[in-house]
């Protein structure tokens, strides 16, 4: 991959935020005028831990660059308990993601609740840069099924 | 060997005699010298096929779950990872305790069965891989027992093999996988013979909720592998069975041990199939658990 194709690229990232915490995080950043980067897709989920490791598999293997999980602080859970449950899950496929040979810059779980606007901001923003500098995904894709490539190299 | 083969005889004639049993669930001979291979016994007069020796290498304990809406009573012989194999599936709530009758057979290791395919005749066949690192040769929870204990030959875990491969750099890691799952011809027989995985609907029998594929290439397969594994994360018991029956030779054990060290440092040293009640380590948690997402 050219230098050029790696400085014009902008990577896809995407988010599963917590309906609770991090979901009204997001839109206080957003009702706060705070400015982040625009490669984030956040998808709103019920709880953290409705968020199955499959799901973030799924999202590597078609395309996507980075992914970030984020829900209520342990003990601040709607549901009392859902993120702690996350928590274990997390640990676990995080290392084995690294064991896969995904970048663990790539995939992070973060704690961001309904008061935290400039926390998203700041966790986006960094996500962002970081997967920008480490370049495309090309780890665990399924190129067959994704029908327009992020980047053109041959150019 | 064949003291406890006479013995494995005499109970099993015994139970289906008496009425006590209704199967009972052994191994005999198969075509080749390298395979024993599970038998089903419902007469008496059968009962000489029961053999025992170096390659009774197969899980009985996962037959067990056909036998679940019968009225049968099923005898099975079980070495030590059976037994933990029986556990879990008691576990799980998949089979009931008082259908069966678990006669514990206590095994000095199995060999592999397919390196001995490729060995001449008379030499030397090591042991089969989970054997090697076995840590419960003698059966952990049985009705009755034939022969006597053996002394465990292992007593810690051993994670040198994830070890190796955790040192890799992330694109040799990338490399591996890829090419071990590669190979992948998505049978299921890994799937089919774990007794951690015991579902009655797989999710990989549901290609239809858009989230799980049977396409058979890299990405799908290792997509496979990892999620069977984390499936089985704090529950398999490390029989091995799944890497035992891979066509393809793929080193699925890998995968289900590196769970098992990531739950040993993380939430405390865990053994899966020594109990039959209370949580496992993905269905519960700590408050004090690790936090490493603030």
């Amino acid at each position: 991959m050219s230098n050029n194709a790696v400085e014009n690229f902008e990577p896809k990232i995407l988010v599963f935020a917590c309906n609770w915490c991090t979901y009204a995080g997001a839109d206080l950043a957003g009702t706060s005028r705070l400015q982040y980067p625009p490669n984030v897709r956040v998808l709103r989920v019920p709880c953290s831990c409705r968020v199955n490791p499959q799901f973030v598999l799924r999202a590597f293997q078609r395309g996507i660059d980075g992914v970030l999980v984020a829900g209520c602080h342990p003990g601040d859970c709607h549901y009392t308990t859902g993120n702690y449950y996350t928590r274990r899950r997390f640990l676990l496929i995080t290392r084995m993601m690294d064991y896969m040979g995904i970048d663990s810059r790539r995939f992070h779980t973060r704690w961001i609740s309904g008061a935290e606007g400039p926390k998203f901001q700041q966790v986006v923003t960094e996500m962002i840069n970081e997967v920008k500098a480490i370049g495309p995904n090309d780890k665990f894709r399924d190129d067959a099924k994704i029908e327009v490539k992020a980047v053109e190299t041959n150019e | 060997m064949s003291n406890i083969q006479n013995e494995m005889r005499a109970v099993a004639k015994e139970l289906l005699e008496s009425g006590k049993a209704t199967v009972v669930l052994g191994w005999e001979k198969g075509t080749m010298p390298y395979d024993s291979t599970p038998v089903m016994i419902r007469s008496a007069a059968d009962v000489d096929k029961l053999i025992w020796d170096e390659y009774c290498l197969q899980n009985l304990s996962t037959y067990l779950i056909d036998f679940i809406n019968t009225e049968d009573k099923v005898a099975i012989f079980a070495k030590g990872c059976d037994t933990r194999a029986y556990n879990r599936l008691v576990h799980d709530r998949r089979i009931n305790p008082k259908n069966s009758i678990v006669i514990g057979v206590p095994c000095s290791g199995m060999k592999n069965p397919k390196v001995a395919a490729k060995t001449p005749e008379g030499a030397e066949v090591p042991m089969a891989n989970a054997c090697k690192e076995c840590r419960y040769p003698n059966p952990v929870a049985c009705d009755q027992k034939i022969g006597s204990d053996v002394t465990p030959w292992c007593t810690a875990k051993d994670f040198s093999d994830v070890e190796a491969i955790e040192a890799m750099d992330a694109d040799a890691k990338a490399a591996f996988w890829k090419e071990q799952y590669s190979k992948c011809i998505r049978c299921y027989a890994c799937r089919n013979i774990c007794p951690a995985c015991n579902c009655t609907n797989c999710i990989f029998d549901q290609s239809a909720s858009g989230w799980c594929s049977k396409d058979v290439n890299a990405s799908e397969n290792q997509f496979y592998g990892v999620t069977r594994a984390f499936h089985v994360a704090g529950r398999c018991i490390e029989c091995g069975q799944c890497e035992a029956v891979c066509p393809s030779d793929i080193p699925i054990m890998l995968m289900n041990k590196k769970f098992i060290k990531d739950i040993d440092t993380l939430f405390g040293n865990y053994e899966a199939g020594l109990v039959t009640e209370g949580t496992t380590p993905l269905n519960s948690y700590q408050v004090a658990d690790p936090e490493e997402f603030m």
